[in-house]
């Protein structure tokens, strides 16, 4: 292990950085989950605490202007990313003032300013639109990277095969990011996917493809920095299968309670943000009271973000027909109809 | 104004090649569309030879990836022009097509841009059965978020694809197999073709047929012969479906006080129930007679060519429901 004083500034930064964003995450969803069993959020949400440190490991090792597609369990994704807690917070409340004015929510959140292409109700639907933003990406001669976020039971699916091959075929700059926590909703692994070896799957269609402890950020941010620069160099894609856990069910109303006791505690063990907390320590980049002003801060920042969201105004019931089409003269000949 | 004689498939590949040179951010994207194959039905002939295998792209058989592709393109400042080889194999795409395409950009509050081009062609005609001729644009139009053309002639079909690769909105464009080897002559001069403008083919006085794409052909034959039996038939092709010129058609059955509504879909929850809907709500007064629709029967489209016949809209069919409609069948 390398001595603490031989970390250079940089990662010092980026370290704390990561912590930042995945205490982030984490206070978003439990706040979430808190909000929405209070009746404030309406709507269907799938949270995904115990997954913070592959959203962050991954996002941290890209660029700004790198695409990312997620999924219906997005929100940790698109923070990572770099969304504004107040925009993402204020979509959930279903206020005016949510980055997508109401009209995505949860399982359709997106920030296309942070090049976040979008979550998706659809499982496997954002896979074939990140492969079209790293076709787009090669096009137009960048060395942007585009990464597909999926959950482990968009594996078998129809569109996560034939992007794979594409984007092989096509050497597109892609990573595939399998954030593998162990249910396709409630079906565990064993009664969904016919060889247990994920990275022969992936190999077969000719890319790189490494397994990684999906709790542990720093194992998750090496290697996607090596899937990421192999991308950027027009070498083609990769696939990361990161493992790690959901500690709710699959959406909230789901107590996830089919899932042995034992098993959930196991992981919830293996809790990423105490884990790297400890790394923190022990490599002396920062001390307990450091990370103490992180927490406190994140805290006040989320909280701020909420009582503002709370107190912003619904839509206007007019914002419903707005947004159907860009071109205003066309678009609103398009939507009318007989109702008043 | 000068003008040359050309053919309907030449038109969607002259429309193609135009916007490619006007923007080298449109490209062209789908199953077999570079040369030699020059596209199924030729309609991409040359394009890959002229501009390169980059921008005319040749993909797997994989329909809802391919138009997924298409949108992530077009999401970050691409105008990627899709072609879906048949209409029926939409419904391979129908997730990527009409949740993800359609919606994105209301989804997004607005941030998202979809400026994409689903070209695909439909109808019955060659036998080609029950998963290669189906007419399926009422689907299509059902969803909110996309705009929908289907050209009749060589004329429109250049002009409104033109207009279609220049719009910031995705629009689900469809041809007809039976049209491509039609024959217009089109100005040799740069026109577009506005979406939302219907073109009156022949003007009448006692009945309005408005029909699309091959049956626009069927329509104004059926003119010619209820011509011969002293009745007057104006003909409407609307060109685009959504947005709809409902005004122009409005006008039209004002002054026929009758409408005859031809669509090659099945009638059932079809494009012609809609504008019949439409019209009784907003003309009732001014009609004289019940709206006939002359649809494609309830059935599985057949292979056997008579039987193909029997089912799809045809001539007589037409000139019957329009004497249905003045009281004279």
């Amino acid at each position: 292990m390398v001595a603490a004083t031989e970390l250079d500034v940089r990662t010092r930064a980026l370290w704390l950085d990561m912590y930042r964003r995945m205490v982030r995450i984490r206070n978003f969803e439990e706040s979430a989950y808190e909000l929405y069993t209070r009746g404030k959020l309406p709507g269907f949400m799938h949270l995904s605490v115990g997954q913070e440190a592959t959203a962050v490991g991954v996002c941290c090792a890209l660029r700004e202007d790198d695409y990312i597609t997620t999924t219906h369990r997005g929100h940790g994704d698109i923070i990572a990313k770099g969304v504004q807690v107040e925009l993402a917070i204020a979509e959930l409340f279903g206020k005016a003032t949510g980055i997508c004015r109401a009209k995505g929510g949860s399982l359709h959140i997106a920030d296309l300013r942070k090049n976040i292409l979008g979550a998706n109700g659809i499982v496997a639907a954002g896979i074939p639109i990140s492969a079209g933003a790293a076709f787009s990406i090669k096009y137009r001669h960048t060395d942007q990277v585009a990464v597909a976020f999926f959950g482990d039971g968009a594996l078998p699916s129809g569109p996560t095969h034939e992007s794979m091959n594409i984007a092989a075929l096509w050497r597109l700059p892609l990573l595939f990011v399998r954030q593998d926590n162990r249910y396709a909703e409630s079906t565990p692994q064993r009664d969904y996917q016919g060889i247990p070896d994920v990275i022969a799957w992936a190999e077969s269609y000719g890319m790189p493809a490494r397994t990684v402890d999906g709790n542990n950020v720093l194992e998750v941010y090496e290697a996607t920095e090596k899937a990421v620069a192999r991308a950027r160099k027009g070498e083609g894609p990769s696939f990361i299968e990161s493992v790690t856990y959901r500690w709710y069910g699959h959406n909230i109303g789901d107590p996830g309670t089919w899932r042995p006791a034992e098993e959930v505690e196991a992981w919830k063990a293996k809790d990423p943000i105490p884990r790297f907390k400890k790394v923190i320590l022990e490599r002396g980049v920062a001390n307990e009271a450091d990370l103490g002003v992180i927490e406190s801060e994140e805290k006040e920042k989320l909280r701020k973000a909420i009582e503002a969201a709370e107190a912003a105004p619904k839509p206007e019931l007019g914002s419903a027909l707005e947004d159907v089409y860009i071109d205003p003269v066309l678009g609103s000949r398009a939507i009318q109809g007989e109702r008043q | 104004m000068s003008g040359r004689e050309i053919m309907y498939r030449d038109a969607i590949r002259d429309a193609q090649r135009e916007e490619m040179l006007r923007d080298p951010n449109v490209f062209v994207i789908g199953e077999d569309v570079r040369d030699p194959w020059r596209g199924t039905y030729k309609a991409t002939a040359g394009l890959s030879s002229e501009f390169g295998d980059q921008r005319v792209v040749n993909t797997p058989i994989a329909e809802e990836t391919v138009i997924g592709i298409a949108l992530g393109a077009a999401l970050t400042g691409l105008r990627p022009v899709a072609e879906l080889m048949y209409i029926d194999f939409v419904t391979r795409a129908m997730d990527a097509v009409c949740l993800q395409v359609a919606k994105i950009h209301y989804m997004t509050g607005g941030q998202a841009k979809v400026p994409l081009v689903i070209r695909t062609q439909g109808g019955g005609g060659l036998a080609s059965g029950a998963h290669h001729g189906n007419s399926l644009e009422a689907w299509i139009c059902h969803v909110p978020g996309l705009f929908v053309a289907m050209p009749s002639t060589p004329y429109d079909a250049k002009g409104l694809l033109k207009t279609a690769i220049r719009m910031d909105d995705p629009v689900f464009f469809i041809e007809h197999k039976m049209l491509y080897t039609t024959k217009q002559v089109i100005p040799d001069e740069e026109y577009i073709v506005p979406f939302g403008l219907a073109d009156i083919k022949r003007q009448g006085q006692d009945v309005t047929i408005v029909a699309n794409s091959r049956m626009v052909l069927l329509a104004l034959e059926a003119a010619l012969a209820l011509e011969k039996e002293g009745i007057s038939a104006e003909v409407i092709d609307p060109r685009t479906l959504v947005p709809l010129d409902d005004e122009t058609i409005l006008d039209s059955v004002r002054r026929t006080n009758r409408l005859v509504v031809v669509n090659e879909g099945v009638e059932r929850c079809g494009w012609a129930a809609e504008l019949a809907a439409l019209v009784q709500k907003r003309a009732f007064s001014d009609l004289d007679a019940p709206v006939e629709r002359v649809c494609s029967r309830n059935v599985v489209l057949p292979f056997q060519p008579d039987l193909e016949r029997y089912v799809l809209p045809s001539v007589p069919d037409i000139v019957r429901a329009a004497k249905v409609s003045l009281g004279k069948a």
